[in-house]
């Protein structure tokens, strides 16, 4: 369960240039009085052009940026004041996430698993299953600068899953991936969501969207122009496609900013 | 502490395999220190032995006799006489390198040595060949010689003793030890090699280890772990200024071992100033090292996570490198000394406070302060460099 309670980020201008968010003052409102909540079970997609604030909005619920009002909570822990339970508690996992290229597959999950503070032998378990289920058994002891995009992401979701998270955070997982790839991720999503995690993930693929919402936000210049479950967004739309219906969406708030 | 240790140990094995930074830690002190102790040392005194065995060409030129000059000259062994040239072929003969000295004596020599007087002596040789310069105060001694032969004749005619024309005798006595002169040259010699490569020892994996994980996005992955901040950091600012003390220790060992077998310096010589420097005294420096590599360490890592990438990194810490060398080369100049106020200036007090190690000749408050001054400065990195990766326009800078 993650709630964001009326959320709003300002970054000092330069220092994070923010495209196309909206201005405030001296400040790049990048996330503006954002709430909404994400349940178990249920995947959340977080929609929107580049720059709407999407990655802010997610590494603030990942603890790695604070939000300048309002309050997040993840499993009703607070992401400011409880930061390592929260964190002990989410995988984060984005289409740009790299890996350490001198270290093998199997040395990364030791390294993550430790920093959750598994113990050996359940670590020893956890990863055999997560190998055996993403066939990562041949490469597991080659170091990762040596294998190919495709082994690498299943090394990237390994690492992300290895604490069996409740709560699940993708930031554009499939950017940059080819077919076979990012297919693998959506099977992981929906994986997560059958085993009653909590998914949010954020895109600006369509596709992704209509295969795996159970409840959507559209975001953009930091603001929510919709927020509900995916079915209400379908039975509202006055375009024939998701696609249109959402540039329909961005081109009225451009209008009325 | 279990944090710090396994992202500790993670880093130490990242680190091992990277074949660049182990370059910098291990072969290029090797490299540049024996390109420095063997190559030029090997050059330079070839050519001093060059200026000192060479025999000199000379002409002289003479309008009255020069009695037993020019036996005196071939006498030498050292000189061979070339032909008498003209005033006015003088410049063009020593151009050409035909002659190397032109000995002109003056016009009216024979009189004014009937009249006991001074004759003058023009010496002529091209101050630009370098080679001139070991050989000059050699047939300056020879003509001098002469002027001394001709001395003793005149002491002679008058009836007088050798000793009348010298009534002083000067004997110089250097008292101070052999640990002292070694402690002056050597002392700041040392911290100057040692602390450039402890700087660059450090330097790549504190680029590795911050702009490095930025560049290859795996920042985010660290950061989302429950490993705080502050863990990471220390974890990492080990990491780096473990790798300055081993770049140190690397350097340092390589010195010794170039100095006393791969440098044209005889064996010998080596071997009685290793024994005139105690141990001690060069464990000390290296514990000077430390709390300077801790510094380092800190002052690295702030502007490595500041960077973007790793080129930004290096673009940032290749003028710090300069910072670095110009109190360490102000060391090696003599007569800079410690003091309280010099203690203060960081690196010039560690390239002050070995010189006067070695010397044996430390006042301890003087390298208390020096360890003060180092370890606060240790304290202090350490402290902002925390503070500053805590700050997200820092970490997520143009992310």
């Amino acid at each position: 369960m993650i709630t964001v309670d009326s959320v709003t980020k300002r970054f000092k201008p330069g220092l994070v240039p923010v495209k196309k968010a909206g201005k405030c003052g001296d400040h790049l409102t990048a996330v503006d009085n954002v709430s909404f909540v994400c349940r178990p079970g249920r995947v959340f997609s977080l929609l929107g052009p580049n720059g709407a604030g999407k990655t802010t909005l997610l590494r603030m619920i990942a603890t790695m940026l604070k939000p300048s009002s309002g309050r997040i909570t993840v499993s009703g822990r607070d992401t400011v004041k409880e930061q390592e339970d929260v964190r002990r508690r989410i995988g984060f996992l984005t289409g740009t996430t790299g890996l350490y290229a001198r270290l093998t597959p199997n040395e990364i999950i030791s390294y993550y698993g430790e920093l959750h503070g598994i113990g050996r032998r359940e670590l020893e378990k956890r990863r055999e299953e997560l190998f055996f289920t993403l066939g990562m058994e041949g490469f597991a002891n080659r170091r990762t600068g040596s294998l190919s995009s495709g082994m690498r992401q299943k090394v990237s979701i390994a690492r992300t899953m290895i604490h069996d998270p409740e709560v699940l955070v993708f930031d554009e997982p499939t950017v940059g991936l080819d077919v076979v790839t990012s297919k693998a991720i959506m099977t992981l999503i929906r994986g997560c969501r059958d085993r009653g995690r909590t998914v949010v993930f954020s895109t600006h693929v369509m596709g992704e969207v209509s295969l795996l919402s159970d409840d959507l936000a559209v975001i953009h210049r930091g603001r929510l122009l919709f927020c509900d479950t995916f079915g209400r967004f379908t039975e509202g739309m006055r375009s024939r496609t998701i696609e249109d219906e959402f540039i329909g969406m961005i081109e009225a708030a451009e209008a009325q900013a | 502490m279990r944090m710090i240790s396994i992202i500790f140990r993670k880093e130490m094995k990242d680190m091992l395999r990277d074949r660049r930074t182990m370059f910098f830690m291990v072969f290029m002190p090797f490299i540049a220190i024996f390109l420095v102790f063997n190559l030029t040392m090997r050059m330079g005194m070839e050519m001093e032995s060059r200026a000192r065995e060479k025999v000199m060409r000379v002409a002289v030129i003479s309008r009255s006799p020069v009695p037993g000059f020019m036996s005196l000259l071939e006498g030498s062994g050292e000189v061979e006489v070339a032909e008498a040239i003209a005033d006015s072929g003088v410049t063009p003969a020593l151009e050409s390198g035909e002659v190397d000295f032109v000995v002109r004596f003056t016009n009216d020599f024979e009189s004014i040595m009937a009249r006991e007087g001074t004759g003058s002596v023009d010496l002529y040789y091209m101050g630009s060949v370098s080679e001139n310069e070991g050989a000059l105060p050699r047939i300056r001694a020879i003509i001098e010689g002469y002027g001394e032969s001709l001395l003793q004749q005149r002491l002679v005619n008058r009836g007088l003793a050798s000793d009348f024309a010298m009534p002083l005798s000067i004997t110089e006595k250097d008292v101070s030890s052999a640990r002292a002169r070694i402690g002056e040259s050597l002392g700041g010699m040392i911290p100057y090699f040692i602390i450039l490569f402890c700087f660059l020892g450090a330097m790549y994996p504190a680029i590795d280890l911050a702009a490095g994980e930025k560049e290859r996005g795996t920042i985010e992955t660290l950061l989302i772990s429950p490993a705080s901040r502050g863990q990471i950091v220390v974890a990492k600012w080990l990491v780096v200024t473990l790798s300055g003390v081993f770049t140190a220790a690397a350097s340092f060992t390589w010195l010794f071992l170039v100095l006393r077998y791969g440098s044209p310096v005889p064996g010998e010589m080596v071997a009685g100033v290793m024994n005139i420097i105690e141990p001690g005294s060069m464990l000390l420096f290296l514990a000077m090292l430390i709390p300077l590599c801790a510094f380092f360490g800190a002052l690295l890592l702030s502007v490595s996570i500041f960077a973007r990438t790793y080129k930004e990194a290096q673009s940032i810490i290749a003028p710090l490198n300069f910072i670095v060398l110009i109190p360490l080369l102000i060391g090696i100049f003599p007569g800079v000394g410690l003091n309280w106020a010099t203690a203060l200036i960081p690196l010039l007090n560690i390239s002050l406070a070995t010189k006067e190690i070695i010397a044996g000749t430390i006042n301890p408050f003087h390298l208390l302060e020096v360890f003060s001054v180092l370890l606060a400065m240790a304290v202090a990195g350490l402290f902002f460099c925390t503070r500053w990766f805590r700050r997200e326009e820092v970490i997520f800078r143009g992310a």
